[in-house]
């Protein structure tokens, strides 16, 4: 170890005990790093056991036939299908609507706005938009969405609500990854004479891609677990799609956006407000469900960006 | 208002050019340069005396800047490009720059050199593609180094064969002028030594070299001329033999003995 051969040369000209001095730091060094690994052994713990006990308790349900297949108002046995369907298409619809605008607004943001007032204003009100409680937003989205343009409890208003709290981050998670390339990218294709368009399209988003795909799916698993701010506009009421019907107005029918819906977090929710019996099996199984589609979209996210990166920077 | 000395191959002309970064603060003061057409000249000095930020002059990447103002006449070609209304785009076409960090795409050495052209429309089909990465290639001193993997990324590449693709790209847009900032500021001695190669064979060529450069040796070895920058005068230029070897100016003079910079 360095610290043992330096602690050899005991004192120096200046009358210095470099090897006492050599001594202490090292042992700072060691508590420091004794801290920090039972601050992350604590924080990993704490995620282990959270995720552990959710699974012990909703795995078994959750793996039972059918659970995920059968419509949650069924007799007997009632599954989770709709609620499943549902939030993938939720899901789907919000960063349908969320990541072009994101993308648009981060990209002005960073390469077009002018240093002004202005800007300053809007990336202060993204940031602030990022800290509204989403009960809020789903007030908003209520009153708004569902009342005044007259949607009803439906499926793009809660995909509205959802866009309202995931644009913030979307468009913070973009930014960042266009500061992140590097400012002689953007300088070498300008002196190649391509306009700014040119060089963002072309140079800018591919070198960001990997960062801004990683966020996106990030923000997936944020929006795939929220409930708050889609009780009061896709509705708690579940659903029993009818994934035969060919008629987009039916209410029943899996693609009418004007439909209500409920997501498994909010069917977590609903189920804990009306205890009946069997219901807490229920609720742990669906718990089970949406914990490991969260930590997939996880892992999924930086399997994506790795790949990404890696098939931009080696082939 | 200097009088244009115009020999028939002076290709880039500046007259009372002055650079403000954020309005006020003067960082260039009035310079008048010329450069010929097949020469190298070299922009030496103290870092932060200006030289760079003349050089960025040359292509307007100073407009790049906010807050950023050029005043003066920047002629090219004997026409004032320094004016609200010109086309940016086009000038850049045939003012290439190659930067002080080597810039490779995140693309394959083939797409870093092909991808301005094609933006530009001027690559038609897949036979004038090849053609030009080859003459590209073989003109930076890089093709039979990765003849065999033009379809790999080029941040695979060290970082002199990456600089040289650079240059590679550059020359593929055909510009009659090549701006050079540093460029070998960050790499070995040995690619700093073929990169000098590849500026004295590209100015044989007939394309007129500007470099920046704070290596004064780098400076004798590939230089024609020599101008010498001091907090944001341009204080002296001439022949390179006879700048370095009867410096006129003192503060050029201790520049060259080491007494500053």
């Amino acid at each position: 170890m360095a610290s043992e051969t330096t602690a050899g040369l005991g004192g120096n000209d200046l009358g210095v005990d470099l090897g006492d001095h050599v001594r202490r730091i090292g042992r700072r060094d060691r508590v420091a790093t004794g801290v920090l690994t039972a601050i992350v052994a604590f924080v990993i713990l704490l995620l282990a056991s959270i995720v552990g006990f959710i699974l012990f308790k909703g795995l078994g349900r959750a793996l039972a036939p059918g659970f995920l297949t059968t419509s949650p108002l069924a007799d007997e046995n009632p599954g989770i299908s709709s609620e499943v369907f549902d939030s993938f298409y939720m899901l789907l619809i919000t960063l349908l609507i969320s990541v072009p605008i994101s993308l648009g607004g981060a990209i002005f943001l960073v390469e077009y706005a002018p240093d002004t007032w202005v800007t300053k204003a809007a990336s202060t009100a993204i940031e602030t938009l990022s800290s509204l409680p989403s009960i809020v937003v789903g007030m908003f989205g209520s009153l708004f969405f569902v009342v005044t343009l007259g949607w009803g409890i439906s499926i793009i208003a809660g995909a509205m609500a959802l866009t309202m709290f995931n644009i913030p981050i979307l468009v913070r998670v973009i930014q960042q990854a266009l500061h992140d390339v590097p400012r002689s990218q953007r300088d070498a294709a300008l002196a190649m004479g391509l306009t700014r368009w040119e060089t963002t399209r072309y140079v800018l988003l591919p070198a960001a891609m990997p960062a801004i795909v990683t966020g996106v799916v990030i923000s997936a698993g944020r929006v795939f677990g929220e409930a708050a701010a889609l009780i009061f506009t896709s509705g708690s009421a579940a659903v029993n799609i009818n994934f035969a019907s060919a008629n987009l107005a039916s209410p029943r029918n899996p693609w009418n956006v004007f439909r209500p819906a409920e997501t498994l977090a909010v069917h977590i929710w609903k189920l804990k407000m009306e205890p009946t019996p069997g219901n807490d099996e229920i609720v742990w199984g669906t718990a089970a469900v949406l914990i490991v589609c969260v930590l997939l979209f996880n892992v999924l996210a930086r399997v994506l960006g790795k790949a990404l990166a890696k098939k931009m920077t080696s082939e | 208002m200097a009088p244009a000395t115009a020999a028939r191959d002076t290709l880039l002309h500046t007259s009372g050019v002055t650079v403000r970064y954020d309005y006020t603060h003067e960082a260039l003061h009035p310079t008048t340069l010329a450069f010929e057409a097949g020469t190298v000249t070299a922009l030496i000095g103290p870092s932060g005396c200006g030289k760079s930020t003349y050089l960025r002059c040359l292509n307007l990447m100073n407009r790049e800047i906010p807050r950023c103002v050029v005043e003066g006449e920047i002629r090219y070609h004997g026409h004032d490009v320094n004016t609200p209304d010109e086309n940016l785009f086009e000038l850049r076409k045939s003012i290439g720059m190659v930067f002080q960090q080597p810039t490779p795409f995140r693309k394959s050495i083939r797409e870093n050199i092909l991808f301005a052209p094609r933006r530009h429309g001027r690559i038609k089909g897949r036979a004038e593609g090849d053609e030009l990465v080859e003459t590209s290639l073989r003109q930076a001193a890089l093709w039979d180094e990765v003849k065999d993997k033009l379809g790999q990324s080029g941040l695979g590449l060290s970082g002199g064969q990456q600089q040289r693709l650079c240059i590679a790209r550059t020359l593929a847009m055909r510009p009659d002028v090549v701006l050079f900032d540093e460029p070998c500021s960050a790499l070995d001695p040995i690619s700093t030594y073929s990169i000098e190669e590849t500026i004295r064979s590209i100015a044989q060529a007939g394309i007129c070299c500007v470099i920046v450069t704070h290596n004064m040796e780098q400076a004798t070895r590939v230089s024609d001329r020599t101008a010498f920058f001091y907090v944001g005068d341009m204080v002296e230029t001439g022949a390179t033999k006879r700048i370095f070897s009867a410096p006129k100016d003192q503060r050029l003079a201790d520049y060259l003995s080491g007494r500053f910079g």
